[in-house]
């Protein structure tokens, strides 16, 4: 079902620094020329809300995930970055004016700085996007989701968006610096999801479960495959190390393969 | 160490088992365990010998399992109400070479379908104040084979060790846990390693008393806990249950200072019962038969009520994904633990142990949990009972109890089966006063679709273990 798209709204950025490096005009230039570049398909435009906090869930195939869904949705949206982005010429302009809030990656309480800034995003009241799989699928499948959006949902009470999309491989295949102009993507917003429906928000048991039902509405959305695996290799590094080393599997273990 | 030494040293005249209208002493459980044993060497049996011990909770028990441990044997409790045949395919697993039997497994003896084993009646030895020497034991020897509970279908032969059990009472004892001076009630099976170790070996080495009702029965319970001031109250789930709802008056719990549920989930509704009438709080633990059988418990820390609390001091317990990864902080993965607590693998099934048990010591008990920021463990289902559908995990509990919010439902169980399109598909056997299509509307607004059973099936009854646990095998 195609809906109307509302007139986008460049609302004032949360108080953060670097989130605010692009201007009202910086900002529309930039849309218009991807709008005009590619055609982007946008479906389920009405569950994304247009006024207070809003968790948006892609899936992730494509450093240009991060152009695409941004532009698709009617308001502006924030994220985190790597703060290694601000380094390379390729990224320190366009990412930041997407909304990408950069966030220094190292120490180990990083994730939970990155946790702490997307919760003031979202206090804030604003959109804030973040890919639950961690990382980019390398298989093509849709990976098992972390956590994180989840948690955010809980802790700011906000809503999740489950998002899938398609076309953006094509656009900018695997290891592919250029993207390839005049295709098409499509942009699927799914309905608005919030943790009272799986349980009480205290039991831990309630982020895994509704975690798994977003999953399922975004490869609902994209029309991916879902695998129950962790996606890619681990992001970071410094959390990986505090969770301990792998614990060795019984030999005799059969591995179900239903 | 021989498990044996930890009741030489308490006070003859010390109780230690209250038996009806009948207190055994320490020093009279000694001479009752040193006739046993005496018999025992007399008849030519010893170190490695593994021995059935048929009784109930009964003093006989507890003497029996001291006597064979002293002889150096190993000791293979069985549960004298089963039925006679159960019990002859259990011995079969185990080729026992002697079975002891007490006054409840009295019918043994002449039961024309009995096994044809050498037995010793202990009903009829005299106490003897002869106390041979306890054998020496290597801390890996093993001192008890337990039967597992068999809910997940083949019947296993758990094998624990002389330090696998002194470790776990000694863990579980001292401030935080079981004192001296506790009085603890003897009603969960002593042939099931909760009753075994948590409560009965535990209490006497410690030189505590122990109540025991040879059958539960609730009223009884109760009184029995008002006569003897019950310290330390320990129960599987329906018998909380059953507690929570007793005709009795509010103060009948009043001498408890810990309850404890184990062995299956808890109902939340259970835990509110107890607490707002008796004014007690039930603290969860978790454990196996495999683990001795604690892994993680409620005492020394605030209660939060559906966890079964924190790891066990000493015991490492991490939850990993199917490779052994552990999964992020605050996800759900497999419970994988590791202590001395763990133990030495299945009789004679060097495969299925090898299944479980890693060369370091890991055992992989099957049960998905998740902990909090706290660090308290939530239980999420079992391995096993995981239906995929559609490449997502639908754990059976989730589902069931969403279809047990239904008024109308009594109980329900939902097992996977086989689907052409989706891998496997939900199917929720239920029992209740409800139709298929209100039931189904009702869990569609509660439950994504890939969880919503595509199938229902109406029964009267549904398959439960005396544990509580549900029997989903029966159903599949």
């Amino acid at each position: 079902m195609m809906a109307t798209k509302p007139s986008f709204n460049f609302e004032p950025a949360p108080d953060l620094p670097g989130a605010d490096r692009v201007s009202k005009y910086g900002f529309g230039a930039v849309r218009k020329f991807v709008e005009r570049m590619w055609d982007i398909e946008i479906e389920g435009i009405e569950n994304v809300p247009l006024e207070g906090p809003g968790i948006i869930t892609p899936n992730h195939l494509s450093f240009s995930d991060s152009i695409f869904v941004p532009t698709a949705l009617p308001r502006r949206v924030w994220a985190i970055g790597k703060g290694e982005y601000m380094d390379d010429w390729k990224t320190k302009h366009i990412f930041p004016a997407m909304g990408m809030i950069p966030v220094d990656r190292s120490g180990g309480d990083a994730a939970q700085r990155a946790l702490d800034t997307a919760a003031r995003v979202l206090d804030g009241g604003h959109l804030f996007m973040i890919y639950p799989e961690g990382t980019r699928s390398r298989s093509g499948n849709l990976h098992k989701g972390r956590t994180g959006a989840a948690r955010l949902a809980i802790r700011c009470n906000a809503p999740i968006i489950p998002v899938g999309h398609e076309g953006t491989l094509e656009i900018q295949p695997p290891d592919s610096v250029m993207l390839k102009p005049f295709k098409t993507c499509s942009v699927r917003f799914g309905r608005q999801m919030r943790a009272e429906e799986f349980g009480d928000p205290n039991d831990p048991r309630v982020l895994r479960l509704f975690t798994d039902a977003v999953m399922f509405e975004v490869a609902k959305l994209s029309g991916q495959t879902y695998v129950d695996t962790y996606a890619g290799a681990p992001t970071r590094p410094a959390a990986e190390t505090k969770k301990g080393p792998a614990v060795s599997v019984p030999k005799g273990r059969q591995i179900d393969l239903r | 160490m021989n498990l044996a030494s930890v009741i030489v040293g308490h006070p003859g005249e010390r109780a230690a088992l209250i038996d009806g209208d009948r207190t055994v002493t320490y020093g009279e459980l000694r001479a009752s365990v040193a006739a046993i044993q005496q018999r025992i060497v007399e008849a030519g049996f010893g170190p490695d010998d593994r021995i059935v011990l048929a009784a109930g909770n009964e003093p006989l028990f507890a003497a029996g399992a001291f006597a064979i441990m002293a002889a150096g044997a190993t000791v293979v409790p069985i549960n004298p109400f089963s039925p006679v045949l159960e019990l002859k395919r259990k011995l079969e697993t185990v080729d026992p070479s002697l079975i002891l039997v007490g006054e409840e497994g009295h019918w043994i003896i002449g039961d024309p379908d009995a096994p044809r084993t050498p037995m010793i009646d202990m009903t009829t030895l005299k106490p003897s104040d002869v106390q041979p020497e306890i054998v020496a034991r290597h801390d890996d020897d093993i001192a008890f084979m337990l039967l597992t509970s068999g809910v997940s279908g083949d019947s296993k032969v758990a094998m624990l060790s002389h330090k696998n059990l002194d470790w776990i009472q000694e863990s579980i004892t001292g401030p935080e846990g079981l004192n001296r001076d506790d009085v603890t009630l003897g009603s969960l099976p002593f042939a099931h390693i909760f009753g075994l170790n948590a409560v009965l070996l535990t209490s006497l080495r410690l030189g505590a008393k122990v109540v025991l009702q040879r059958r539960f029965d609730v009223d009884e319970s109760l009184r029995l806990i008002r006569l003897h001031k019950v310290t330390s109250l320990t129960g599987a789930p329906p018998m909380w249950q059953r507690w929570a709802t007793a005709d009795a008056p509010d103060d009948s719990l009043q001498s408890i200072k810990h309850a404890t549920s184990g062995a299956a989930f808890l109902p939340i509704d259970t835990y509110t019962a107890i607490k707002e009438r008796y004014g007690v709080e039930i603290g969860e633990g978790y454990g196996l038969t495999e683990t001795s059988p604690v892994v993680t418990w409620s005492r020394g820390v605030d209660i939060k009520p559906t966890s079964v609390g924190k790891p066990l001091a000493g015991v490492e317990v991490v939850l990993v994904e199917a490779d052994g990864t552990p999964v992020d902080e605050g996800d759900t993965g497999e419970i994988v633990v590791r202590s001395p607590g763990v133990f030495k693998g299945y009789l004679d099934a060097p495969e299925i142990t090898s299944q479980v048990l890693t060369e370091d010591g890991w055992f992989w008990t099957g049960d998905v949990g998740v902990f909090d920021s706290d660090g308290y463990l939530y239980l999420v289902d079992r391995v096993k009972d995981l239906i995929i559908v559609s490449g997502f995990n639908v754990y059976p509990a989730d589902v069931e109890n969403v279809i047990m919010e239904h008024p109308d439902v009594r109980g329900a169980v939902v097992v996977g089966t086989p689907h052409g399109m989706t891998g496997e598909a939900v199917v929720a056997h239920v029992s209740g006063d409800v139709s298929e299509q209100d039931l189904d509307a009702f869990v569609r607004m509660r439950l994504a679709g890939y969880k919503c059973p595509s199938k229902y099936l109406f029964v009267d009854e549904l398959p439960i273990a005396p544990t509580g646990k549900l029997i989903r095998r029966e159903l599949r």
